[in-house]
């Protein structure tokens, strides 16, 4: 049989036809070419003449070529193949995305300016994304974390004297607090009961901890747990091996296991580090294994708080003992709640269960312990009036701990929100940006898209092929946009900053965005673009499209101005709220005072052994050049911790309550709360704080005179109302003996929060309320960061086993109070700078091609003896007409969201005239700068060229 | 001019007409066309074939690839639902054009 391909395909060259397509043409015709040759052999006819008349057949001066030119793209249904699926869709879909990724590539630099668009909208929406659920929906790092249940309980607490609590809970259904610390007792008690149907443990996060390795003093972070808990998470340890039951008895050798992290910081990976031992808090301890990687605990999914080191439960008598504490451990205090007590379901139980079965003996326990506790009280004590009627007993509460013992707090739910507000404002002017260029580019495709319909392709068929072009855009943008989140999350605060782009549910996003994002940039220009009316088009290229196609890009322009003015305003509103924050008279000048925390406890000082200590440190800094003036307070103003206590003033019988365990709405109980700093002699004097009334304290007020306090003038207005507090004595425990006498007040400063008024406060001596921590406070001259290096160089020179746990300017820690609305100010100008200049260089190229469309117009305008002033205006009043639009809607917008940002504005509202007034006039002066390159260029047309052009 | 233009026009309504009762292929269609014209019209591949795509292109018929056992696959054509229509319309028009041109042209009734 000859073979016809070569000259079958010789002739359908110049088709350039898909190759499945050509190939089943060839494969059709050569068939028929068969069945003619042998039709003729059987007619008798040789070989040769016979092959020559079959190839007449296609021989007619490309004929063939010619009758098949409308095939060219034209749609070809499935063979039928016995036992072979149906596949044209995905035929179609191919031969789309085919054709998409050719055309794609040969506007390359339009592509990459869409792509790098894209990847800017989605990389941000990603980046948000991947934090938002990091912290907020997905679970910790241990195995099937479904199965782990919390203990927490809602409600009044009376049976408590001490609490520690690390995070944030969400309130009950009905808005009662809900708290999540337990006492040992109960722990135990849960254990023995829970045993039917789960196994529970127990974790105390110790904070700070000074570790000593090969006498190198540095803080860790350590927590205590028991001795299951590694067991019932599920965790091996990469090196060594984790801690067991036996390893948590008092009389078991101290072991502790590390993390990864700080195995590569502190030991170099070094495997030797098992087996090495530490010093704790002054107490050996033998490391005897390290942590997966990725197990990063069980607070949050991502934690914002890392355990360094981790230490069986009951190594807390020795590490607490060794502080100093004088109360010793908390294990041996049955009133006190500081554990968090979690478990794993076994199969089959469930969290309802462990709640009725625990919620007897979690009440009778508590109930016992605190009867025992009020049995060992002198008569006095426990006589006064807040030891009685203490019966309230609170509400247990079981439920999923998937992510984590405590809930995302409310700052990180708000920044959240408004952060994915912007980020998505961003997309949508993406979005807009890149519809006006797709559109562009249609038109430029208009007789493409002509001919195509012309020979028989259907709309849906060209709505496809546009949607194809739009989603392989998308894809790629999320595919950079991926790279760009990777730097984005690096840009958020701690702990987001630390979520991981790469995993299942971010990626998913990122395409789910790029779908979306593809239908929303183009949809609306792949149906413009197939609706041309084929005649008009092909006679002509109708100026009508263009005219229709202009509506749509100005309405799309309207959305990116009215957007970018949305983000501006917030810009605005956030850089003068943080401005007025900083502006707020916080009672002293924070400049120039560097705050170095110590924490003498965790290196084996005892109370009145760190007096000595920061007596000698305070006079050896206040020596040192550059540094006016040394204190210390425990804490430090305005450094984020809060000291708070009741007074109880001697002889008023209105008596309130120490602990702020009740429910919500006991004003009488709070009015007596007093906020406390405990201050070294000098203090006012280096802060400036003047004395209002009495006197300052002097080093004469420690241990061996009368207790002394200065109260600020808020308390003294709060507490001694039209009377003369000087001389009032008080004590801060119901009931109790040891009087503290008023003898000064001072002027108010603000001390934990810039926004609120300044709180009562009272300033206790140091030496009358020893501490084994301190910030200690230094006044310099010039920037406080120049003495440093030599404040540092005093402190070990004083005891090279004392680590420094922070130094800092009083300014940064007073930053730091503002990390939320700095966040959203830097967010705020940052994406509205980015949409601003979209919408300009949107507003610039559809200004440009306007004027280039309209050039001949121009020419004859100025033929005709218009002045360059005059068409310089009239391009510029268009192009701002469409601006005046897009801020009279935007502003609308502004004011309808304002109600969101309401409560994190400081010193302003929410709905500013000034900021609108300001965003206005930096995009209206930005945008007419946009506006007048185009313009400039339609009044120096030279009407002779135009009009030849014409 | 006209003889092409009028071949062109017929040459759909052959090709409807033929596949109307079943599906079939193109070799098939040329010889059937051949043969009940007694060799009068006779269309080449370089025609066939194109207006056989295209007439697939409007929707008026659908070509199929079908494999029978022991033999090659052959390219089947079959009438689709709007090619009926479009037949019996064009049979119509096709007759009236067909007896307008006879009383034209015939011979005068006295």
């Amino acid at each position: 049989m000859p073979e016809w391909n070569a000259a079958l395909a010789a002739r359908l060259a110049s088709l350039r036809l898909a190759p499945a397509r050509e190939r089943e043409i060839i494969e059709e015709l050569s068939q028929h070419l068969d069945d003619r040759y042998e039709e003729l052999r059987r007619d008798g006819r040789p070989h040769g003449e016979a092959v020559a008349l079959a190839l007449e057949e296609i021989t007619d001066e490309g004929l063939l070529a010619r009758e098949m030119q409308p095939l060219r793209q034209a749609a070809t249904p499935p063979p039928i193949v016995p036992g072979a699926p149906r596949a044209r869709w995905l035929n179609d879909l191919g031969q789309d995305v085919r054709y998409a990724a050719r055309l794609l590539l040969q506007g390359r630099a339009w592509t990459l300016v869409v792509i790098a668009l894209l990847a800017l909208g989605i990389g941000a929406n990603t980046a948000l994304f991947s934090a938002t659920d990091a912290m907020l929906f997905s679970s910790v790092p241990v195995k099937d974390p479904a199965s782990l249940v919390r203990f927490h309980w809602a409600g009044r607490n009376d049976l408590v004297t001490e609490q520690d609590e690390f995070g944030f809970i969400r309130p009950a259904a009905g808005g009662q607090r809900v708290r999540g610390s337990m006492s040992y007792p109960v722990y135990q008690q849960f254990a023995a009961n829970a045993a039917p149907f789960a196994d529970l443990f127990a974790l105390y996060p110790d904070g700070e901890i000074n570790v000593v390795i090969d006498g190198q003093a540095e803080l860790a972070n350590g927590d205590s747990a028991t001795g299951n808990y590694f067991s019932v998470l599920g965790v091996n340890a990469r090196a060594g091996r984790v801690f067991t039951p036996d390893d948590d008895r008092p009389s078991s050798p101290p072991v502790a296991v590390i993390s990864s992290r700080y195995w590569l910081s502190r030991f170099g990976n070094d495997p030797a580090v098992v087996g090495k031992t530490i010093k704790a808090n002054d107490v050996l301890v033998t490391i005897i294994g390290v942590l997966p990687a990725g197990f990063t605990g069980v607070q949050h999914p991502v934690p914002d708080r890392m355990a360094d080191v981790v230490f069986p439960l009951s190594l807390d008598l020795q590490l607490q003992t060794s502080t100093g504490r004088s109360e010793g451990s908390l294990l041996t205090r049955p009133t006190a709640w500081w554990l968090q007590v979690m478990g794993r379901l076994h199969p089959n139980a469930t969290g309802a269960q462990l709640q009725a079965a625990l919620d007897g003996p979690f009440k009778r326990t508590a109930r016992a312990n605190f009867d025992a506790f009020l049995k060992d009280l002198p008569d006095d004590r426990r006589n006064s009036p807040s030891y009685q009627n203490r019966t309230q007993v609170p509400q247990l509460i079981v439920d999923s701990a998937r992510s984590g013992f405590y809930d995302a707090d409310d700052g990180v739910r708000t920044s959240a929100m408004i952060l994915t507000a912007v980020v998505f404002v961003v997309l949508l002017i993406v979005c807009a940006n890149v519809a006006n260029l797709m559109l562009s580019r249609a038109v430029g495709r208009r007789r493409e898209i002509s001919v195509r319909l012309s020979l028989g392709a259907t709309r849906s068929r060209l709505v496809r092929q546009l949607l194809t072009e739009a989603l392989l855009l998308a894809l790629a943008g999320a595919a950079l946009g991926i790279v760009v989140a990777v730097f984005g999350v690096g840009l958020l605060p701690a702990p987001a900053s630390s979520a991981s782009v790469f995993r299942g549910p971010v990626l998913l996003f990122a395409i789910a965005a790029a779908v979306v994002t593809s239908l929303l940039f183009g949809v609306v220009p792949a149906l413009r673009a197939t609706s041309v009316d084929v005649n008009a088009e092909l006679k002509e290229m109708g100026r009508s499209i263009a005219g229709r196609r202009s509506v749509l890009a100005r309405s799309l322009l309207v959305v990116q101005v009215a957007l970018s003015l949305v983000l501006l305003v917030g810009a605005g509103l956030f850089l003068r709220t943080l401005t007025n924050l900083r502006r707020v008279d916080i009672g002293f000048d924070p400049h120039d005072i560097l705050l170095v925390r110590l924490t003498p406890a965790t290196s084996g000082y005892n109370q009145p052994r760190s007096v000595e200590l920061f007596r000698t440190l305070i006079d050896r800094l206040g020596a040192i050049p550059g540094v006016r003036a040394a204190s210390l307070s425990q804490p430090a103003l305005l450094s984020g911790s809060t000291s708070s206590t009741g007074i109880f003033v001697e002889g008023d019988t209105n008596f309130g309550r120490t602990s702020d365990v009740g429910t919500p709405g006991n004003e009488r109980d709070r009015s007596h709360d007093i906020n406390r700093l405990i201050v070294w002699p000098g203090y006012f004097r280096l802060l400036g704080l003047p004395v209002v009334m009495g006197r300052d304290l002097t080093p004469h007020d420690d241990r061996s005179s009368l207790r002394v306090t200065i109260i600020n003038e808020t308390a003294a207005r709060t507490f001694f109302p039209n009377e003369n507090p000087l001389g009032k004595r008080f004590t801060t425990s119901p009931g109790g003996k040891d009087y503290i006498e008023i003898v000064g007040v001072v002027r108010d400063a603000k001390y934990s929060s810039v926004r609120e008024p300044a709180p009562p406060t009272m300033y206790d001596s140091f030496m009358q309320n020893p501490r084994a921590t301190a910030f200690l406070t230094l006044r310099t001259e010039g920037p406080p960061s120049a003495v440093a290096p030599a404040v540092r160089q005093t402190i070990h020179d004083t005891d090279p086993n004392l680590p420094i746990v922070s130094i800092a300017t009083q300014v940064e820690s007073i930053e730091r109070r503002f990390s939320q609305e700095r966040l959203f100010a830097q967010a705020y100008a940052l994406f509205g700078g980015i949409a601003l200049l979209l919408a300009s260089v949107g507003l610039f190229g559809l200004m440009s091609y306007n004027v280039a469309r309209r050039t001949p117009e121009m020419g004859i305008r100025m033929a005709l003896g218009a002045q360059r002033g005059s068409v310089l205006s009239m391009v510029m009043s268009e192009s701002m007409r469409l601006v005046a639009i897009g801020v009279a809607v935007g502003v609308a917008v502004a004011l309808a969201a304002s109600r969101f940002v309401s409560t994190l504005v400081y010193g302003l509202n929410a709905t500013d005239a000034l900021t609108m007034i300001i965003a206005v006039t930096v995009l209206s002066g930005v945008s007419a700068l946009a506006a007048y390159l185009p313009a400039r260029r339609a009044s120096h047309v030279d009407p002779a060229v135009a009009l030849r052009a014409e | 001019m006209l003889e092409r233009e009028l071949k062109k026009g017929s040459a759909e309504l052959l090709i409807l007409s033929l596949v109307e009762p079943r599906a079939r292929h193109g070799y098939e269609i040329s010889k059937l066309i051949e043969q009940r014209s007694g060799g009068r019209l006779r269309f080449k591949v370089a025609s066939l074939y194109p207006l056989l795509y295209r007439l697939e292109e409007r929707g008026w018929i659908v070509g199929r690839w079908i494999e029978k056992p022991g033999e090659r696959r052959r390219r089947f054509y079959r009438l689709t639902p709007g090619g009926r229509r479009m037949l019996a319309a064009q049979r119509t028009h096709w007759r009236e054009f067909v007896d307008a041109v006879a009383q034209i042209t015939g011979p005068e009734h006295a």
